[in-house]
């Protein structure tokens, strides 16, 4: 255990960010080592490696519930990462709201993951896990809340199968957040008060509405499948036939199934939507910041 | 690079211990400082040894073609130590094989002129140069002339050593050893 700490000082690693360290982006916390990046969906489960110079490399998908599929890829996994630490993206059983004056500050995030009740207060459930997202011009937040059992399920699996979690985290709320990030980094932000943004990932769907620099409306529905396009479409309409004339429509999605991507691309188009869709943008919004 | 942070909300470790802070990097810096000096002070002495190596080598080769010159030139003053003892005991012997005309001189003049010597031998010892073995014979003389011999000798500082007279008729046969007094 000694010779450990001397080798960890010696090798800086003692100074370096622990793997599991929320506060620090995953490609510095894994600078020089191979990670393995997981998206859970409800049917079906996919990896992509990132290798030691930080490039993506093999990756696959397999049909089946995670406690299914995990086992028989165990093996895989481990060798796609050093340590088995691994990035864990879970695209069922959440939902994403809307909240209002929420408690902010430095230590509010770190908050929410130890003692939620505290910054949520009589909102707080305590069979979920908390997210939060604030606006940066107002008082409006999105809150993500996941089952519980669902992220302790999954990190149960993949301590069973030899893999560390070095992060979990929703693969929809996190496309939002890189996409509104995006958006109030640009120079848009300053001139559109509106927007409405959709999200899609590996089945599940939100959208986003802004209207006069404040966030009106979020609608959010996890674990439809891909096959949902109507159902989506039902949610996605209503939300855009309410934004005034001219507002951005932005749409922004990833996931294994294309034909969910293109097939919502083409009825979003007759909107005038804007497809911020890029190659693997889930993969890089998880595995790099 | 984007400043975005995704979220995170696995269960919280509680096993983790705080990061060691920045100032504390001077330890393995110093760590790898000392190594560094450690392996440059390591490798110069080294080097050093290497060179101390060849020189004493090259000494040691000085040294070897020293010592043989110093066998020859000594094997060689062997030689002349024994020439100049064969030399000095030249010269010794030379030093005591005196000049034996003296003696014959002073030997005819001692005896009268009415004595003649038939026979007069000087032979000088090989070892001993100084003494000489004197062996005369005296035709019709007497013990008389024998003791002139004598005295004319001790003149010439010789000292007879164990004489011996016979007489043979009218000849006396004389032998001594003449050995002179430094």
């Amino acid at each position: 255990m000694l010779l450990d700490e001397i080798k960890s000082v010696l090798t800086f690693a003692a100074f370096k960010p622990e793997a599991d360290d929320a506060t620090v982006s995953w490609s510095k916390r894994f600078e020089g080592r191979k990670t393995l990046l997981l998206n859970v969906g409800r049917n079906q489960t996919s990896w992509r490696g990132i290798n030691r110079k930080g490039r993506f490399e093999a990756g696959g998908v397999m049909e089946g519930e995670f406690s299914e599929v995990a086992p028989q890829r165990a093996e895989e996994w481990r060798d796609l990462c050093d340590g088995g630490w691994c990035v864990v993206s879970i695209n069922n059983r959440f939902i994403v709201s809307l909240e209002n004056n929420m408690l902010r500050g430095d230590n509010s995030v770190h908050l929410l993951r130890t003692n939620p009740r505290a910054v949520l207060g009589p909102k707080y459930d305590r069979g979920k896990r908390y997210a939060v997202c604030h606006h940066q011009a107002s008082t409006g937040s999105m809150l993500l809340a996941c089952e519980e059992s669902m992220v302790k399920g999954t990190e149960d699996v993949l301590k069973a199968v030899g893999l560390r979690p070095g992060r979990v985290c929703c693969g929809l709320f996190a496309l939002l957040e890189s996409a509104l990030h995006q958006f109030h980094e640009s120079q848009a932000a300053e001139a559109a008060q509106n927007l409405v943004l959709i999200a899609a990932c590996e089945g599940s769907i939100a959208v986003l509405v802004q209207q006069d620099g404040q966030w009106r409306e979020l609608r959010c529905r996890s674990g439809l499948g891909p096959d949902a396009v109507e159902t989506s479409l039902q949610i996605i309409s209503p939300l855009i036939q309410k934004a005034p004339q001219g507002c951005p429509i932005q749409f922004v999605a990833d996931g294994q199934d294309v034909k969910f991507h293109d097939d919502l691309l083409v009825h979003l188009q007759k909107f005038g939507v804007t497809d911020l869709t890029q190659e693997d943008l889930l993969w890089r919004t998880i595995g790099v910041n | 690079m984007s400043s975005y942070l995704c979220h995170d909300f696995k269960t919280p470790r509680t096993d983790t211990s705080k990061r060691l802070p920045e100032s504390f990097k001077a330890v393995p810096v110093l760590f790898y400082l000392a190594l560094l000096v450690g392996t440059y002070f390591m490798t110069m002495d080294w080097m050093a040894y290497k060179r101390a190596q060849t020189v004493k080598a090259q000494a040691d080769t000085t040294r070897e073609e020293h010592e043989k010159a110093s066998s020859k030139m000594r094997a060689q003053k062997e030689i002349l130590d024994a020439e100049t003892k064969k030399a000095e005991a030249v010269a010794k012997w030379m030093e005591g094989a005196r000049n034996l005309q003296p003696i014959s001189v002073a030997i005819a003049r001692a005896v009268p002129p009415e004595v003649t010597l038939s026979n007069l031998t000087l032979e000088r010892s090989d070892q001993v140069p100084s003494n000489l073995a004197l062996s005369v014979n005296i035709n019709g003389g007497t013990a008389a002339e024998v003791a002139m011999i004598e005295a004319s000798l001790a003149r010439l500082q010789y000292r007879s050593y164990s004489p011996q007279q016979s007489k043979n008729g009218s000849v006396i046969e004389y032998r001594s050893t003449l050995v002179r007094q430094e």
